[in-house]
């Protein structure tokens, strides 16, 4: 996947501005009453409410994925939840393509469900009743599509998904990551501009959802839906995001690119994720190259890209005495990557 | 007294010795009131009787001219008593072999070959007993009741689900429903349809339809919240998600539902012939009345095997799954009972005779363009085969059940209930007396006539009252002693204290020699996997068995009186409360049986101080669920000789003084709803 460069102007895809959840008995006047050093849990306390998600802010450009990562409890599922109004936020504004989800009403909002923003679940939310293949077609049958028609697209879903020869079965009759195969297959199947996961790999178990992981990645490539991922693992945020928030008690502590937050983290907080993080996967060539020593000759020199990966360089850095060249995709010379940096980016 | 609502603790010596106190304040009291606070003061009576009385005369006298009569209940009245008719009318134009050949292959596709024979066996031993019409009769009226329970009870189940003001409002009005004598509102639905097998119907309606709206309502409450969500987030609209996601997986619930309703309308079956409906229910009646115990057993034992046989057919229902295309191929294994050499020959069978039930589904598919339709074979062989045997019926006229096979069971009972009062009644053993006749005196004289003695002639009314209360308080808190005692003194102002003092006093000692026999024997099939199975036939059997069927014999051991009532309803009413208790002290968590064991608990230890502790909320259930049967038979205890609230209610109806009937039923109401609430309180503060 590719970091797409700030400086790019394109159309924002998504975009959310100062969204507040407050869960009890009267929200909208308890979020106008919260001051900014009232905390959460003072909230609570005085007011017998819960605030699930606090003033939460950002925007995702199209095609790209943005990962939402928190512990449990963090408020992470309210947030994806009310961004197809599943909940409805108690505060803030919430752009797809310039247009605000919280202010349509039930039936432009079915028709927002049903062309642009799908969604996967953590417990796959599959329906027991239907076959694998009614259950892909869902999406379609609801908006009216005909039978053929819907039968042939989900028959294409299933086949990208890897589940060729299970359209007639049961989700009970297949594993855990067969059925979120099918939990995919169902979201890609209307097309949709937004995909929305929330946790659809926790459930799955480890070598599985590295499986998952990958397949996720491959179909990316080829289709560069613009995604909200929500996830607690944060080697599964490394790995599938573009930019990274991490979320906690509601807030965004951090959002950035992988390779910022583990090359920054703002607090100990984000810290103790990073401190594990493989950071020979994360960081890249030009975040710890160095200017060019005084009289350096490039030529002949073996030569890194400025955005490969560390753990990309690191053959070429063992098997060379010298410095090794970073280069920009125009092949101008940026600097270069010596032993003593590579080895201090990778410890921390 | 001390209550759930206060906050605060009381303290402990006050809480140990409050209802001490609260008894000896009572009794105290009792001493210091005058004679004349004994009875109920007549003059505070409501005096509902007479206003009754005159609306119905009213109405009878103007039935045509009164609107709501004459644009609501009398076209209702005229369409269920069209579709009660078409029902009738079709299954006794039915030639017997093709009911027969319809009800076994209806039996073996919803459950195999058992069920074919039962299927098979249940409506020939009906024709055998002679009581092929009666038992249409009856199936009729459970047809049309069961449908118009579904289609009254699905919608109103759907709305309670989808609204939590819609289920608050409907929960309470089911909940009177199901606890109100069946008895109760066969008054009010005479008042409105008269006596004809249509208020027969609309009373088993009223009997029938709560579970349906219930098991609907938990069914879509259930639903897993996931599917739900995600049929949301692909914007499917609330028409769409009722019936694409939430009914389909609400259906074993809704299917459950249709079989608790089948099973309610069945129970109502003689109750309902009291009001003009006819079929096996009547016969039941009209034996009962001339004391043929024989020809009484035979129609109560059709209505049993109606039963079993709806019931499992509507279970089989609830499981059958269309899903499943590919029927599972013929086992590579012949039964074991069949001998190794005709092993293949068997085999051989097996295939043709599956091929040949596949062929018309088959040979139609074909015909239809070529259409899969293997999962329609049953259903359509089914069609065939009536057919074929309706046509049949064109040449040869089989008609109703042949006259000549009859295979009577009445001489043999009758001649055994016989030997029974001649031997059994008073058997000397030594000097003793022992028997029947023994026994009944024993009850009605040691316990029954001092219970009622007390209640009626020793108690002051009011004490009886602040009783009720301080019950109440103990068990639930203020609001329900509130209840319970404005209950009570209810009672007193419908006119009906002595008769429901003497009520009460039955129930007591019922519900005494219920607890004294269920609870161990609930204890003991706990323990005892042999136990088990050998009571659970005899308790369904007890529990499908229309309750007027356990009079038949009791009454001719017994006499009339109110021994056999109470006996009736203690045979009636043992049946849940084994039941839960067993499951109650089998579902006591595993690691605390295991956590008992390691810690070196002998098996009655583990019982008494981990098992039933445990299971104290269940084993309450049970009394409480005994208490409302045991209530359910107090009217039909009133009609032999039963006396009390009973009496009063029987002959409200039979002598159409409506008055009297609804102040007795409304007598009985408040006695079930007081009680019922009280022992649920009980078992809820035991949790």
């Amino acid at each position: 996947m590719t970091v797409v460069p700030a400086t790019e102007q394109r159309p924002t895809k998504i975009a959310c501005r100062d969204v507040w959840k407050v869960f009890g008995r009267q929200p909208e006047r308890v979020v106008e009453r919260i001051t900014p050093d009232q905390t959460s849990a003072q909230v609570l306390e005085q007011t017998g409410h819960v605030v699930a998600v606090r003033g939460v802010s950002f925007e995702v450009q199209p095609g790209e994925t943005f990962v939402v990562m928190g512990l449990s409890g963090s408020g992470k599922s309210t947030l994806i939840r009310c961004m197809c109004r599943l909940t409805d936020p108690t505060r803030g504004e919430i752009l797809v393509d310039g247009q605000d989800v919280l202010k349509l009403a039930e039936p432009a909002l079915r028709e927002v469900r049903r062309r642009k923003i799908s969604m996967v679940f953590q417990n796959f939310g599959l329906f027991p009743h239907r076959r694998v293949i009614e259950n892909v077609a869902y999406g379609l049958e609801v908006r009216g599509a005909p039978r053929a028609e819907r039968l042939a697209r989900a028959q294409q879903m299933i086949e990208l998904v890897g589940l060729a020869g299970w359209e007639q079965h049961f989700p009970k009759q297949l594993s855990g990551g067969m059925q979120q195969r099918v939990g995919l297959a169902r979201a890609l199947a209307v097309d949709p501009e937004v995909i929305l996961f929330d946790e659809p790999f926790s459930a799955l178990d480890p070598l599985i959802r590295r499986e998952m992981q990958d397949e996720l990645l491959r179909l990316q490539a080829d289709m560069h839906k613009t995604s909200v991922f929500i996830t607690h693992d944060f080697a599964e945020a490394l790995k599938l995001g573009d930019h990274i928030a991490i979320m906690r008690n509601g807030q965004f502590v951090q959002v950035g690119t992988p390779e910022e937050l583990v090359l920054n983290p703002a607090n100990d907080y984000v810290a103790a994720f990073t401190k594990d993080a493989p950071r020979a996967k994360v960081v890249s060539a030009a975040a710890v190259m160095l200017p060019c020593p005084p009289g350096f000759d490039p030529a002949g020199q073996p030569a890194a890209r400025a955005d490969a990966k560390l753990e990309d360089c690191l053959p070429m850095i063992a098997a060379h005495d010298g410095p090794v060249c970073v280069r920009d995709e125009a092949g101008a010379l940026l600097g270069v990557l010596d032993r003593l940096s590579v080895m201090k980016a990778l410890i921390v | 007294m001390t209550s759930r609502a206060l906050p605060l603790p009381a303290p402990p010596l006050l809480k140990r010795f409050a209802p001490l106190a609260v008894g000896l304040g009572l009794a105290a009291l009792a001493l210091a009131l005058p004679a004349g606070w004994r009875e109920f003061p007549a003059a505070w009576n409501l005096g509902l009787r007479a206003p009754i009385d005159q609306l119905q005369s009213t109405i009878v006298a103007n039935r045509e001219t009164i609107p709501l009569f004459q644009y609501f209940f009398d076209p209702l009245s005229a369409f269920i008593d069209w579709g009660l008719r078409l029902a009738e009318n079709l299954l006794l134009a039915l030639p017997w072999p093709a009911a027969l050949a319809f009800s076994t292959i209806t039996g073996y596709l919803l459950g195999g070959p058992a069920l074919a024979a039962l299927s098979l066996i249940g409506p020939v031993i009906m024709g055998l007993f002679g009581l092929w019409e009666p038992s249409l009769q009856t199936l009729a009226l459970m047809i049309v009741a069961v449908v118009l329970s579904v289609a009254i009870g699905l919608p109103l189940g759907v709305l309670s689900a989808s609204s939590d003001r819609v289920d608050r409002v409907v929960r309470p009005i089911l909940d009177g429903m199901q606890t109100m004598p069946t008895f109760v509102y066969l008054i009010p639905v005479v008042v409105f349809f008269g006596i004809a097998r249509v208020p027969a119907v609309v009373a088993t309606l009223v009997y029938a339809v709560p579970p349906m709206i219930r098991l609907t309502n938990l069914g879509l409450r259930q639903v897993s919240p996931p599917a739900i969500e995600a049929a949301r987030a692909f914007g499917a609209t609330r028409w769409q998600l009722l019936f694409q996601v939430q009914l389909p997986l609400a259906l074993p619930a809704i299917m459950a539902g249709v079989n608790q309703t089948i099973m309610m309308a069945l129970s109502m079956v003689v109750i309902a012939a009291l009001i003009g409906a006819g079929g096996l229910g009547r016969q039941v009646l009209v034996s009962l009345q001339r004391l043929q115990v024989g020809q009484a057993l035979e129609a109560g034992l059709a209505i049993v095997l109606l039963a079993i046989v709806l019931d499992r057919w509507s279970e089989g229902l609830s499981r059958l799954d269309f899903s499943d295309t590919a029927r599972e191929p013929v086992k590579a294994l012949a039964p074991r009972w069949v001998p190794a050499r005709w092993e293949s020959a068997w085999l051989t069978a097996a295939l043709a005779l599956r091929r040949l039930a596949a062929g018309p589904a088959h040979i139609l598919g074909t015909l239809l363009g070529g259409r899969d339709l293997r999962r329609f074979a049953g259903v359509l062989n089914l069609a065939l085969v009536v057919a074929a045997l309706l046509l049949l019926d064109l040449l040869v006229h089989f008609g109703t059940f042949p006259s000549a096979w009859r295979w009577y069971w009445r001489e043999p009972t009758d001649a055994l209930v016989r030997w029974m009062r001649d031997n059994l009644f008073e058997i000397p053993v030594g000097g003793l007396l022992i028997g029947t006749g023994p026994v009944s005196d024993f009850i009605v004289i040691y316990m029954l006539n001092p219970l009622r003695t007390l209640f009626t002639e020793v108690l002051p009314w009011p004490v009886t009252v602040l009783g009720a209360a301080a019950l109440g308080a103990w068990a639930g808190g203020w609001r329900l002693s509130a209840f319970a005692g404005l209950g009570v003194f209810a009672v007193g102002l419908l006119g009906m204290w002595p008769f429901a003092m003497d009520t009460l006093s039955q129930i007591l000692v019922t519900m005494f020699f219920t607890v004294l026999a269920a609870v161990p024997l609930g204890i003991w099939s706990s323990q005892n996997d042999t136990v088990r199975e050998v009571l659970r036939p005899i308790l369904d059997f007890l529990q499908t068995i229309p309750s007027f069927v356990f009079l038949v014999p009791v009454i001719m051991l017994f006499n009339i009186g109110r021994v056999p009532g109470l006996i009736a309803a203690v045979l009636y009413a043992i049946a849940p409360g084994i039941k839960l208790t067993d499951l109650g002290i089998r579902a006591v968590a595993g690691e605390a049986v295991e956590a008992a064991r390691a810690f070196g608990s002998t098996r009655g230890q583990m019982l008494a101080k981990v098992q039933v502790p445990m299971a104290l909320p269940s084993i309450l259930l049970g009394i409480n669920q005994m208490i409302m049967m045991v209530l359910a038979m107090v009217v039909i205890a009133g009609m032999v000789g039963g006396a009390g609230l009973g009496l009063e209610a029987v002959n409200g109806l039979a002598r159409s003084e409506t008055g009297r009937g609804v102040e007795a039923g409304l007598a009985i109401v408040l006695l079930a709803v007081i009680m019922d609430r009280i022992t649920q309180a009980w078992a809820a503060r035991s949790q």
